[in-house]
C-alpha cells in the first residue's frame, strides 16, 4: 500500500516536470534576430576604422556591393553588380538570407549609399549580428545630367580651422577703422 | 531473473531520475549564451538608427548655447588632439574609444541632461550613438554635419545673395549675430571692444531668436 502511494506520487510528481517542460518549450521564442557582438566589440571595431574601402579597391570577385538606397535611386543607377537592399528592410527574412548567404560563402559585404553617412546604421547593425566582415564604400554618389557620378570622399576630414578664421576675422576688423 | 535485474534496477530509480534532473539543470547552463544579447531588440535599434529624428541642427544648437540653455550637454567624441586644437563652448570631451569607460557612463547614462554628440561630420558621433542607443541610453542627440557644418553656418555664414527671400535674410542676421556671440569680428563694428560687441549680440541673439520663432510659428 505504501509503495503504490509513493508510485502515485511519482508519477503526479513526473507528469508536473513534464507539463512544466512542455509549457517552457511552446512559449520559447527564439528571438529571430540576436547579437553576436557585444557593445565593446563593437566599439573596439568602430574605433579600429578598418572598415574603409575606396572606389578603385572595389573590383575583387571576394566583394559583395549592396546599395542600401530605395528601389527608386537604385534603378536610377548603382555601381556595377550591386545588389539593392534598402536600409529600412534590412532585417527583412529574405535580405536575412541573402546576409547569411554571403556570410557562408565567405564574402564581403561592400555597404553604399548616396553618402557614407547612411550606411553607418545598417554597418553598425550588421556588425553587431555578426556580420563581421562587412565594409563601407567610401564614396558620395550624386547625378549629373541622368547619369550617375561616383566621388571618393574622406571620413569626419577636418576641413576648417575655426580658431584661425576667428583670429584672422578679429585681426581684419581692427585693420579697418 | 529478467525480474530480480529489473527491481535492482528499480531500487535506484529516484537516485536515476534525481540524477537527469541535475544532468539537466546543468544542461540549462550549457545553453547558447545570451550574454551578448545586451541592449535592445535589433529591429528596434535598426528603426531607431535609420530615423532622423537624433538629428539636432546648427541653428538649433547655436541657439541653445546663446539662450544658455541649461539643459544639455555637448559631448565631443573626436580625439584630445582635435578637442583641444578647437572645441565647442562648454563641450566635455568623450572620445570614441572611451565611450563605454566608467567614468564616460556617468554622463551618458543619465535622465537629468539631452546630449548633443558632435564630431567633425556626424559620422563618429552617429557611431556612438547607434552604440548608446542599443544599450537604451536616454535623451541622445547628434549635431547634424558637425564642426564642419558649424563653421559654415554659424561662424562662417554665407551671406544671401539679393533675389534669396525674407526668410534667408533673418536666418543669416541671426547667424551673424550668433558668429559675434562666438568671437567672430565683423569690420563694421570694430570702434567697439571685443567685450562691448559681446554684449550687444547677445542681446540682438535673443531679438532675433523671438523673431524667428514667430516665423515657425506661423509656418
Amino acid at each position: 500500500m505504501k509503495e503504490l502511494e509513493k508510485t502515485q506520487r511519482l508519477s503526479i510528481a513526473s507528469v508536473l516536470v513534464i507539463l512544466v517542460v512542455l509549457i517552457g518549450l511552446i512559449s520559447y521564442k527564439k528571438p529571430k534576430h540576436i547579437y553576436d557582438i557585444n557593445s565593446k566589440n563593437t566599439l573596439e571595431k568602430v574605433v579600429s576604422k578598418d572598415y574603409f574601402i575606396g572606389l578603385d579597391e572595389i573590383d575583387n570577385p571576394n566583394y559583395i556591393l549592396i546599395d542600401i538606397r530605395n528601389q527608386n535611386e537604385f534603378d536610377k543607377g548603382s555601381l556595377k553588380n550591386a545588389i539593392n537592399i534598402y536600409a529600412p528592410e534590412l532585417l527583412n527574412k529574405s535580405n536575412s538570407k541573402v546576409f547569411k548567404k554571403i556570410k557562408k560563402s565567405n564574402k564581403t559585404i561592400i555597404l553604399y549609399g548616396a553618402k557614407p553617412d547612411e550606411t553607418i546604421a545598417p554597418f553598425m547593425l550588421l556588425h553587431q549580428l555578426g556580420y563581421e566582415n562587412c565594409k563601407i564604400l567610401t564614396v558620395e554618389i550624386s547625378y549629373f545630367e541622368n547619369k550617375l557620378i561616383t566621388k571618393n570622399c574622406l571620413i569626419e576630414n577636418s576641413k576648417f580651422d575655426i580658431n584661425a578664421f576667428i583670429k584672422e576675422s578679429v585681426k581684419k576688423a581692427s585693420l579697418k577703422p | 531473473m529478467i525480474n530480480r535485474n529489473l527491481a535492482k534496477v528499480l531500487s535506484f530509480r529516484y537516485k536515476i531520475i534525481a540524477l537527469v534532473l541535475v544532468l539537466l539543470a546543468a544542461g540549462l547552463v550549457l545553453l547558447p549564451k545570451y550574454e551578448k544579447h545586451e541592449g535592445i531588440n535589433p529591429k528596434d535599434l535598426l528603426s531607431n538608427a535609420i530615423s532622423p529624428e537624433r538629428y539636432i541642427s546648427t541653428d538649433e544648437l547655436a541657439d541653445k548655447i546663446v539662450n544658455q540653455d541649461p539643459s544639455f550637454l555637448l559631448i565631443d567624441v573626436r580625439d584630445e588632439k582635435s578637442f583641444k586644437k578647437h572645441a565647442l563652448p562648454d563641450a566635455i570631451n568623450i572620445p570614441l574609444e572611451k565611450l563605454l569607460d566608467e567614468e564616460s557612463e556617468g554622463y551618458l547614462n543619465q535622465d537629468e541632461y539631452d546630449i548633443i554628440l558632435y564630431s567633425n561630420d556626424n559620422f563618429y558621433a552617429d557611431q556612438a550613438w547607434i552604440i548608446c542607443n542599443r544599450l537604451a541610453y536616454k535623451n541622445h542627440r547628434v549635431l547634424k554635419g558637425g564642426v564642419n557644418k558649424w563653421f559654415t553656418t554659424i561662424i562662417n555664414p554665407k551671406i544671401p545673395t539679393e533675389n534669396m527671400p525674407k526668410v534667408a535674410f533673418d536666418l543669416y542676421s541671426f547667424r551673424k549675430a550668433a558668429s559675434m556671440y562666438f568671437g567672430v569680428a565683423y569690420p563694421e563694428q570694430a570702434q567697439a571692444t571685443q567685450n562691448t560687441t559681446k554684449k550687444t549680440t547677445k542681446k540682438r541673439v535673443t531679438l532675433k531668436k523671438k523673431k524667428k520663432m514667430a516665423a515657425e510659428g506661423g509656418c
